[in-house]
This record gives C-alpha cells, structure tokens and sequence, in this order.
C-alpha cells in the first residue's frame, strides 16, 4: 500500500494517465464482463429517456390532442420564431439565467462551507443536531417558505423591516416586494434556506473520504485550523464540487417555477417571470402543447452546450469531468 | 470461472431487461445479494395481485359483497374538489334507490388542459367526464358520445334544458356532446347571496355613515375616505385599511375589470359587448378606465389603498381581510367568502361585507347581479370508453329525479335537515355546522356536484333546492349588524341590494369563450400577451406619482403588444354565432 | 476466493489497518488547540448557532400552525405557538379516506425503490469507474444527456403505457431504477477509491461483481447512505406518477397522493374563475398543510439518525485509505 499522500482522497485524474483505449476485439474480450453489464444500461436509457423524446416533433407541429403526434400539422419553426420574436421571451431568458447563475454560486458555496464550518465543530453531538435541523427545511414545501417569507418580508410586524428601522437603517418600512432589484436577492435567500442543509449532505459525505492522516500529519506540522481547510478538506472535496459544479450548470435554465411564481407580483414581473412561468401562461395552460416543447428543446440543448463547456474546462484543468 | 462470470452478467442483463419491459421480476439478479431478490419478488407478488384488482376497478364490476348488483361509474372532473368517501352515507341510500353510483376523482396538481391531453393521449377514460377547459379538445378527439342520439327515454334529462338552451350546447355537427350542469333553476330564482362580483363596503362603514346611497365610483370613496379619517383605527387599535386590490395571478380581475361595471354592463369577462350594434367594446382603454384608474391612483397617494396591496399573493389578501380591518374592495363573493368566515367566527360582525352597485356616472343603471348563466363550454360527458352507455344516461336522469334530488341537496331527512308541520325544511345548529365539517360532508353527504342539478326551489315547490337559499334558513344566520344595515336600506337579502337581475343576453356570459381561448390561435395569443401586459403595468399605473405619464406608457405597451382587433373580431364572430344559434339558425 | 473477501470488514483489515483510528486522531487535534483554534471554535459556533436559529425558525412556525385552528390562522401572526390550539388539522390529515393503503404503498415502494435504485446506479457507477473501460465515455455521455432532455408529459405518458406500466406497481419502481445525477456522484467517490484495491483483488482473481460487492460497495458506505437518503426521500415524497399513471387504481394510491387531493381539493392557483366559483369553497388549507407536512417529514426524521452516522465525519469508522 502504497502512502498516496493527499492524491489518495482525491481520485486522480485518471482519463489524462490512462492510455487511450481502441476498440478492438481483444479489449473486449478482456471487457467482457463490463460490457455485458453496460448493455442493459444502455438499453434502459435509451427506452426511459430517449424514447420519449419523439414527443420533440411537438415543437414543428401544431400538436392537437385529437390528431396525435403523427398527423398534427407540421408547421416548421413557426413556434421557436414566437418565443424568439417575443421581446419578452428574451427577459423571459435573462432572467432565469442570472436566478439560476445566483443560485448555482451560492447555493454552492454556502453548502460547502456549512458542511466544512459543521466538519469541524467540536462536539459530534452539536454536530449531528445542528445538521438534522439544517436538512429539515427540504421538506417545507415552497407555499410553507414564501409563507414564512412573507412574514420576514412584511412592510407591518416583518422582522426585516422592524430591525432595519430600530437600527435607523431605513426610516420607513419598505416594501420589498414590489421592487425588482430586490426580487432576485429575495429568491436566491429563499432557496439558500431551504436547501443549504441539505445540499451539504453530499459535501459532508465526501469529507469523511479524506484520509484522516492528512490532518494528523498536518497538525504535527504545526498548521492551523483554516490552513488546514484550505490545504486538505477543500482539495479533498474539489473532485466533488466539480462533479456537482459542472451538472448543475446545465441547470442554470432550470430556476425554477414555484418560488417566483409564488413570490411574484405583477411589480416584479419584469425580473420574475422565467422561462417555466411564461411556458405556463402562453403554452401548456392555454392548451398549446408545442410552445412548451420548444422551450423545453431549447432549455435542453442550452444545457447541453453548457455542461460541455464546463466540462471540457475542467478536464483541461485536470479536474475530474463527466465523460 | 470467468465464463461463470459473464453468466453472471448475461443474467443480470436479462433481468434488467425484463424489469425494464414490466414484466416484473428482481432486477438485482447478481451474486450474493439472495435478500434483494427475495425481498423485489415479495414486492412484484404484492404488485401483480395490485395491478389486476386495478384492470378491474375502472369496469363497472360492483362494489363487493352487499352491494352486488350496484352498477359503479368512474368519473373525472377536471377542477379541484372534494373527494367523497367510499361508502358514503347519502351515496349509499342514493345507490340502494338507483341502483348505481359514481366514484369521482378531481384534478389534482395540474392544469385542466394538461389532465386532459394526456388522457386523450392514452385514450382511456372514465365513464363520466368534464373536462372543464379541455372540453374542446376532448370533442375534438372524438373522446365523448353524443348525447342526444341515446337520450330518447330519460326524460329528466332531456327537459333539463330547453330545446333552445340544448341547441346553442350543440357542437358544429349539430350534436349535444356535453350537458352543462350548473345554472339552472327549478320555478325561479331564489338565490340570497350576490356570490358575484361587486365593489364592497363593511357593514361598520355604512352604519358610521348613516346607511348613505352610494351610487358612483366617487361616492364610495368618498365614504371610506371619511370613515378612515374618523376611524383610523379598530377598537384594539389595529390600523384600518380603506381599500384592497387583490393582483394575484387570474384573480387580478380584482384590479381589471371593474371598468365594465362602472359603465353598467354586465359580467362578459373579457369585453363589453354594445346592446344595440351587438358589437364588441375594449373596456380597457374606454375613457372610464382611464378615470378609474386615476381615480385608484388618487385613492393610494391619499394612503387609503394598502401600500402593500399589490405585492399580495392570495393568502395575504384573505388574511388582511379577516382581520376585519379592511373597509372595501372589489372582489367576487366566493373568492373571499373564507375571510368572512373567519371574521363572523372572531364575533366582528359589524365588519362583514354587502355588495354596492357603483357606476362611474350617476345614471347610469348598473348590471353587478346577472341571473343564473347557461355556461354552454363546459359541461359533464359521457365518455367513449363507458361501457354501459344506456346504464350511464340512466344514472345521470335518476339523479335528476325529485326525491334523489333532496338527498344530493339537503342530504337525509331527520339527520341533516327536520321537517316542520308546513312542510318546511329546517336545521338544527348542530346539523348546520356538521354541513360545513369537511371530514362530515366526505363521509355522509354527496351532492354529485359536479353532475347536473337545479338551483332555485325543490321539486314539492315549499323549499329551496338546498339549505343555503332557505330564506328562513338564511335570515336566521345573518348577524345582527347585518339585518340593521338590511331594514336601513329597505331590502331582505344580498341580491336585493343590487339592481334585479333581467333576462340574460343571448350572447352571455362572454367569458364562456375567452376562457376556453387557447394561445395556438392568434386571438388567444392576444388575450393572453392582453392579461401579460395589463398584469404588469396596471400596478404601475396605480402607485405612479404621475399618472399621466404612467398611463401614456401603458397604453403605449399595450397598443404596441397587443393587436386587439384580432382579438375584437374573433369575439363579434362568436357574438354572431351564439345569437344566431339562439334564434335557430 | 470470492468468499475470502466476502465482507467489507476483512477489506478492511487487510488494506488499512490503522483505520479504526480515525475518530481518536480526530479528537487528537482538539488536545493542542491554540489560541487560533479557539477564536476559529468561537466564530464556527456562533456563525452555526445562528444559522440553526434561523433553519429552525420555519420548522417551529409550521409545527404550530399545524397545531392552530384554520379560521383563526386566516388572519395571521402565527408564530412561535399556536393561539387557538386545535388537534383537528391531524384528525382530518389521519382520518382521510385511502391514507393508509396509500402510507402502506407509500413505504413499499420507498424501501424497493432505494433498493433497487441504489444498488442499480451503485452499479453502473462502477462500470463508469472502471479505468480504461472502452465503452466509459460513450456510456458516460448517454446518461448525463439524460438529466438535461426530457419529452415531455404526454410522450412519457405513451411510452410507460405502451411497457404496460401504467395502472401498475412498476410504474414507482422502473423508471427511477437508475439515476443519473446519483450514478455521477456515486462515480466521482469511486473514483477517489485507490485502484490499487481493486487491483490486488482481481490478481487474486476476483471478478467485477466481487469486487464490487466487497470492496467497492461498502467503501463507498457514506456517498451510499448518501444516495440512498435522496432516493427514499423522492420515493416517498413523490405523487405526481400515482396521479398520473395509477389515477384509477384506488389500491396503488400513495400517502403523498392522498395528501395532495386532500390540500388541492380547497385550493388551486390555476384554477380558473368558474371553477371556483362551482366549488364548495372551504376554509383556507394552510393549517392542513402543516400538518400534513409534519406528518410527511417525520418518518424520513425518524429514519435519518440511521443514516447520518454514514456521513457526518467523527461517526464514521473510518475513511478510505491506502
């Protein structure tokens, strides 16, 4: 066994070591066993989640229930070229791109450096209360939250606005709400509270794959508790902040539909609406199918062009990627 | 060995594949993990006998022992409700009578249009169905029979509605696919309640003012301007707040279309139809709007609107409203009947609401109460995969006989209502708060609301259709406060507040096409870009410190945005339409 | 040879035989702790005090709501207690109709879900780790495609129906067998697992699945429990597939299911206007919601502590070391 320093709790970069493989008969006899064991994989995929994107037609049709995917009326790219022509649609982008982006940073941030800050506090009891509490909040459903968010926020008896006038912060409530530059702050607060405890679990996981030594030989050599952090926890997690990283950023267009639905008013609707919301109210509600299909289409291949991006960064980093 | 092992994995594979197809079987299949195997082979058991007790529920295999020969319906509504209980009480009795009954299941977590597309995707129904704003694309799809060809025989239904009122039901091909079931009357009219829409004042407000006449935009305000200015407070000094203006989502109708009341027409929903040239009005960008809504303006700069008022989801408006605190709004009376609960529970009687009749002018006559409409775009159907077709229409006309009639209305004679000498039903207090426990009503009552039903009186012609349009029942439970402001003003009820309701329009309720407006057509995409617009500016132009510069710029989006001529000339052709159908054509 | 490996304790002893130490050489730190260390203790356990504080404040609020009258909750200022206190919402939340067929279905298809899921995506995260796998990155690349395409309500709705899994048990189980999101996750700390374990075993002669049911699997215990938690919490959160696919199968209702109907039948926000008004309108569901929150959280509770040991460090029993 072979002492692999801080590389052991890492996982090494293997695809930049390992020599390249050709498909050739002999790797695969060699392979056999994986191969044999990816074929249902493969298959299982392809009919769960590739299978059903033949609904994609939807987007070039004019989709009628009554007619059915094969004889609606194709009609091109007429439906792209109504969210595209619509000023609108592109706010519509903007805005749950930058949501998405402020979630993804701090959501991610905030969950590493709570799971690192609960790492290292120093009764495992206080440990374990304070990470059950924290994971608690998942299970609130969004209409509890921006509830409670209303309370917090109200311009009467709201905590935000009673302790920013005693503080003489402000002189008079004011309304957050109803003013866009606040709305973006109010939503990526919201999911901060709900979900960093749990979004922490993962990273916490991933901690205790650090090999312990690390941190023993590290105090011998007199390093502190942050130079610690800094120099063994954080490389320990990076291949797990990368992975998670890179996916999520294919789910930056995914912001969300109930927390701004839910927090939004007509005010605020410049900022608010996302790309789910205005999919709701010119598409799926009005009963027209294709409009959503498009805008899901084009959410897709975003986030595809996305995590290719960010994957290929990383592995040009020598960071770990996902294929 | 290592032949042993691709064995191993070929199976595994297998496995895999098999789950995949449902055939069930485990999908662990690999050395050494028997326990999982064991315990997905339990599961799939349990699953099989699970999935064949469910072939068999949508039939109308009956229900089990006693009840052999009891025919069992399905039926999906496409609108949120109450699930009954199996075994419920009424549904019961009414089964053991008719011989049938229904298992109904509503929408839940989606949208009508959503429900709906994917049953006609799957093709399978349930027996009954309304498919609510999906009605249109469920006809479409072929997914409903036509009434009217097997309807000879069930009389009860068939003179449900007139030969007229059935003719404008009628798709294009001249058949009847739906039966709408709301709106009807049994005699006339008894309605108490204006369950409508109007502008509201708090009984304390009035009785503080002298029970005033308030007939114009104006004078409403000008009374709650006063009272506020008086009353600043409640009497445990909570603020009063003069005026609400509830924005949220499709109940911003609160905030948008007062206009057309204010001109004295009647609720079309979406336009002002002219009564003479039949043609329709935009009531957004009527002078009267722009007055209206200066006229908000004003209010909230005075600080009489709550300054928190748009930013408000539903919950919030509800909540401020049962505190009691708030003087008046515009609002429909269901959309807030849980805040009036909640205010005659606290004992604050003095602060529930009566409807005013408010019109921007004074001569003009106002229209807030219309009678009962025939909504033609909805309507419950009976489905292509109903095996029992004759069985079904059969179930529907029993339901519409006098005596199942009480039971859906008032419920079971000596447990939810007494009978008094002169024949007149009534209710004891215990009874009168059972009718409105929910955990009750899902295990003994069942009104088969969504089935067709008559409003007005009983078929012995002594009662009301249900307990809530009791005249006796109802003046027993107003309060106090209420009755006084009820004699200052010289009236006996709710509706009799606001001008008598006249016979409908041909062409009414307007709303009845523009909800069902879907954004595939340019008119719907109007309408929708229309509702988009005015959701974001309207608001704007309220708080603005200079209205005429905020109402120049809404204006200027919504010319812009919206082709509202598109849009007018899709609502003539179906004004057209609809007066053509109703004198025959 | 596969039966010598048999279980992940001999792992254990035979690859890192010092790592039953962990938790001692944890607590060692705390022993020279220097001024340093106590300011950082001092700022970690205020800043996490008030970050509890502020996570338990939306807990506390919803229990007492929970506990507080509907119409009285209408007009607000609940907050730390109830003000007019009341067992009803539970009463209605426990006394509806089909709860417990459907808390019956609800805990089978969470336990068979996990399981399966779990061991299925444990799996094939461990085809995807295997170093010079040929198929690796094309395999890769198909599943995390997955977890950015999908095709829709209606083309899903076809596709399981036209497997049979409509009006079936399968339908909780089968389409969430393997999850990409979980695989990669599963994969990253599988990779992090030194090869040369895997390695000595297969000169040993050990083949694929010995060495992922001996070594891997279990070294792989915290991302594990990790998994499996996200999975039993969808699994047993979910009800959008027992209305959509199972809608007409009373018998394969589930808890979640039933908790919907139960909140949706007083309000919907897309609900339209004529609905509304058709509808008996109730008192407002926000004290039912809590309830039936309170009620859907606490198995998942109850079931954590189980878990937790697998990943808050100080409890494990050791981490993966050469």
């Amino acid at each position: 066994m072979a002492k692999g320093g801080i590389s052991a709790g890492l996982g090494v970069n293997e695809s930049a070591k390992a020599p390249k493989n050709r498909i050739n008969k002999k790797v695969l006899k060699n392979q056999k066993t994986l191969v044999l064991m990816s074929v249902p994989f493969a298959i299982y995929a392809i009919i769960f989640s590739y299978v059903p994107l033949f609904g994609w037609i939807m987007a070039f049709q004019n989709y009628k229930p009554k007619d059915g995917l094969l004889h609606s009326k194709f009609v091109g790219l007429q439906k792209f070229e109504r969210l595209f022509g619509d000023d609108i649609f592109l706010k519509v982008i903007r805005n749950t791109f930058c949501m998405g982006a402020m979630n993804l940073i701090f959501g991610t941030v905030c969950a590493i450096l709570f799971a690192i800050l609960l790492n290292e506090f120093w009764s495992v009891k206080g440990k374990k209360a304070v990470q059950t509490i924290s994971y608690l909040p998942h299970f609130l459903s969004w209409i509890i939250v921006t509830g409670i968010c209303f309370d917090v926020l109200a311009m009467e008896n709201g905590v935000l606005n009673d302790v920013l006038v005693g503080l003489h912060i402000i002189d008079a409530p004011i309304n957050w709400l109803a003013y866009p530059k606040y709305f973006w702050w109010i939503v990526t607060f919201s999911n901060l509270w709900k979900e960093t405890g749990w979004n922490s679990i993962i990273y916490l996981a991933a901690i205790t794959s650090i090999n312990p030594d690390l941190y023993e030989a590290a105090s011998i050599d007199g390093a502190g508790r942050l130079s610690k952090i800094w120099h063994i926890t954080l490389p320990g997690l990076k291949p797990t902040i990368m992975i998670l990283l890179i996916m999520n950023i294919g789910n930056v267009l995914n912001a969300g539909f109930e927390v701004q639905y839910l927090l939004g008013n007509g005010l605020v609707q410049s900022v608010a609406q996302t790309i789910d919301i205005y999919v709701l109210k010119f598409g799926i509600s009005n009963g027209d199918y294709s409009i959503g299909t498009a805008a899901g289409i084009f959410k897709s291949v975003v986030s595809i062009a996305l995590i290719a991006i960010a994957n290929r960064a990383s592995k040009l980093m020598g960071e770990e990627s996902l294929f | 060995m290592s032949s042993r092992k691709s064995l191993v994995a070929l199976t595994t594979a297998l496995c895999m594949l098999a789950s995949m197809t449902a055939c069930g079987g485990g999908n662990t299949g690999s050395s050494g993990s028997t326990e999982a195997t064991t315990a997905a082979g339990g599961g799939e058991a349990a699953a099989t006998t699970a999935a064949d007790g469910g072939e068999a529920a949508p039939a109308d295999g009956g229900d089990t022992a006693s009840s052999g020969e009891v025919k069992e319906f399905t039926a999906f509504f496409a609108v949120p409700g109450n699930e009954t209980d199996a075994g419920n009480d009424v549904q019961e009795v009414i089964a053991s009578k008719i011989g049938a009954k229904c298992k109904m299941t509503w929408l839940t977590g989606q949208t009508a249009d959503e429900a709906v597309g994917v049953m006609i995707a799957g093709g399978e129904y349930p027996d009954f169905i309304d498919a609510s704003t999906g009605s249109q694309q469920l006809i479409d799809a072929g997914g409903c029979i036509p009434i009217d060809e097997y309807w000879d025989g069930y009389d009860n239904l068939k003179n449900f509605w007139t030969e007229e009122q059935w003719n404008s039901v009628r798709a294009e091909d001249g058949h009847i696919y739906i039966i709408p079931q709301f709106g009807n009357r049994w005699m006339y009219d008894t309605e108490t309640v204006h369950n409508d829409e109007a502008f509201w004042i708090q009984v304390r407000v009035l009785e503080w003012a002298g029970y005033p006449k308030i007939e114009t935009l104006d004078e409403y305000f000008d009374v709650i301007e006063r009272y506020l200015e008086a009353n600043p407070t409640m009497e445990d000094g909570t603020p009063n707040i003069g005026y609400e203006i509830l924005s949220d989502d499709w109940r911003y109708f609160c905030l948008e279309n007062a206009p057309f009341f204010l001109d004295g027409y009647p609720n079309d929903g979406c336009v002002i139809v002219d009564r003479d040239t039949h043609q329709a009005i935009d009531y957004n960008t009527t002078p009267t709007a722009k007055r209206y809504f200066q006229k908000l303006n004003e209010e909230y700069q005075k600080g009489v609107v709550d300054p928190e008022t748009f930013t408000m989801k539903y919950d919030q408006y509800i909540s401020k409203l049962s505190t009691g605190r708030v003087c008046g709004m515009v609002d429909q009376h269901w959309d807030f009947n849980d805040a009036e609960v909640s205010i005659k529970n606290q004992g604050l009687d003095e602060c529930t609401y009566v409807p005013v009749g408010v019109v921007i002018d004074k001569g003009i006559e106002e229209h807030y109460h219309s009678s009962p409409a025939l909504d033609v775009s909805n309507g419950i159907s009976i489905t292509t995969s109903c095996k029992d077709i004759p069985g079904a229409l059969k179930f529907i006309d029993d339901l519409l006989s006098p005596e199942i009639l009480t039971l859906r209305n008032w419920g079971i004679e000596g447990e939810d209502y007494l009978v008094g000498e002169d024949g007149l039903f009534y209710r004891t207090d215990d009874m009168r708060s059972k009718a409105n426990d929910q955990a009750y009503i899902n295990s003994h009552l069942c009104s088969y609301s969504y089935f067709p039903n008559y409003g007005g009186m009983d078929h012995d012609g002594i009662n009301a259709a249900s307990a809530q349009y009791q005249p006796k029942e109802f003046y027993d439970s107003l309060s106090e406060p209420v009755k006084k402001c009820f004699d200052a003003y010289g009236v006996e009820t709710y509706v009799q507040l606001l001008n008598k309701s006249g016979e409908n329009e041909p062409w009414y309720p307007m709303w009845s096409y523009s909800n069902n407006l879907t954004t595939d057509t340019e008119e719907g995409y109007v309408w929708a870009t229309m509702a988009d617009v005015k959701h974001e500016y309207l608001p704007k132009v309220v708080m603005a410190p200079d209205f005429e510069a905020a109402w120049t710029e809404y204006m200027d989006q919504y010319t812009s945005r919206c082709d509202i001529d598109v849009f007018l000339n899709a609502i003539n052709t179906e004004i057209q339409r609809r007066i053509d159908v109703a004198n025959g054509n | 040879m596969a039966n010598s490996v048999g279980s992940g304790e001999a792992v254990r002893s035979l690859n890192s035989p010092k790592s039953n130490k962990n938790t001692e050489s944890k607590s060692s730190v705390f022993s020279r702790r220097t001024t340093g260390d106590i300011i950082f203790d001092v700022i970690n356990t205020i800043v996490l005090l008030l970050f509890t504080v502020i996570m338990l404040y939306p807990l506390i609020n919803t229990v007492a709501m929970s506990f507080n009258d509907g119409i009285d909750a209408l007009r607000g200022g609940i907050t730390f207690f109830p003000r007019v206190f009341t067992m009803k919402n539970y009463q209605t939340v426990v006394a509806k109709q089909g709860m417990i067929d459907g808390a019956k279905i609800s805990v089978l298809r969470t336990v068979i879900g996990t399981l399966t899921s779990t061991l299925c995506t444990a799996l094939l995260a461990y085809v995807l780790s295997r170093k010079n796998f040929v198929f690796k990155k094309p395999l890769s690349m198909l599943y995390v495609v997955t977890m950015y395409v999908n095709g829709g309500l209606i083309p899903v709705f076809l596709v399981y129906k036209s497997l049979g899994l409509t009006n079936s048990f399968w339908v909780y189980i089968i389409p969430g067998m393997v999850s990409a999101w979980n695989m990669l996750v599963l994969r990253t700390y599988m990779n992090g697992i030194p090869e040369s374990l895997s390695e000595s075993a297969e000169l040993d002669g050990a083949g694929h699945f010995t060495i992922f049911f001996s070594i891997i699997f279990p070294l792989s215990m915290p991302v594990i429990a990790c998994v499996s938690l996200f999975t039993a919490v969808g699994q047993w959160n979910s009800w959008f597939d027992a209305m959509l696919y199972n809608r007409m199968s009373d018998n394969l209702t589930t808890l979640q299911y039933e908790l919907m109907k139960l909140l949706s039948s007083v309000t919907n926000n897309n609900a339209n206007v004529e609905t509304m008004k058709n509808a008996n309108n109730m008192v407002t569901p926000r004290t039912m919601r809590a309830a039936a929150t309170v009620v859907t959280a606490l198995p998942i509770v109850c079931l954590y502590p189980f878990l937790q040991r697998y990943f808050v460090a100080g409890m494990t029993i050791g981490g993966v070391k050469e």
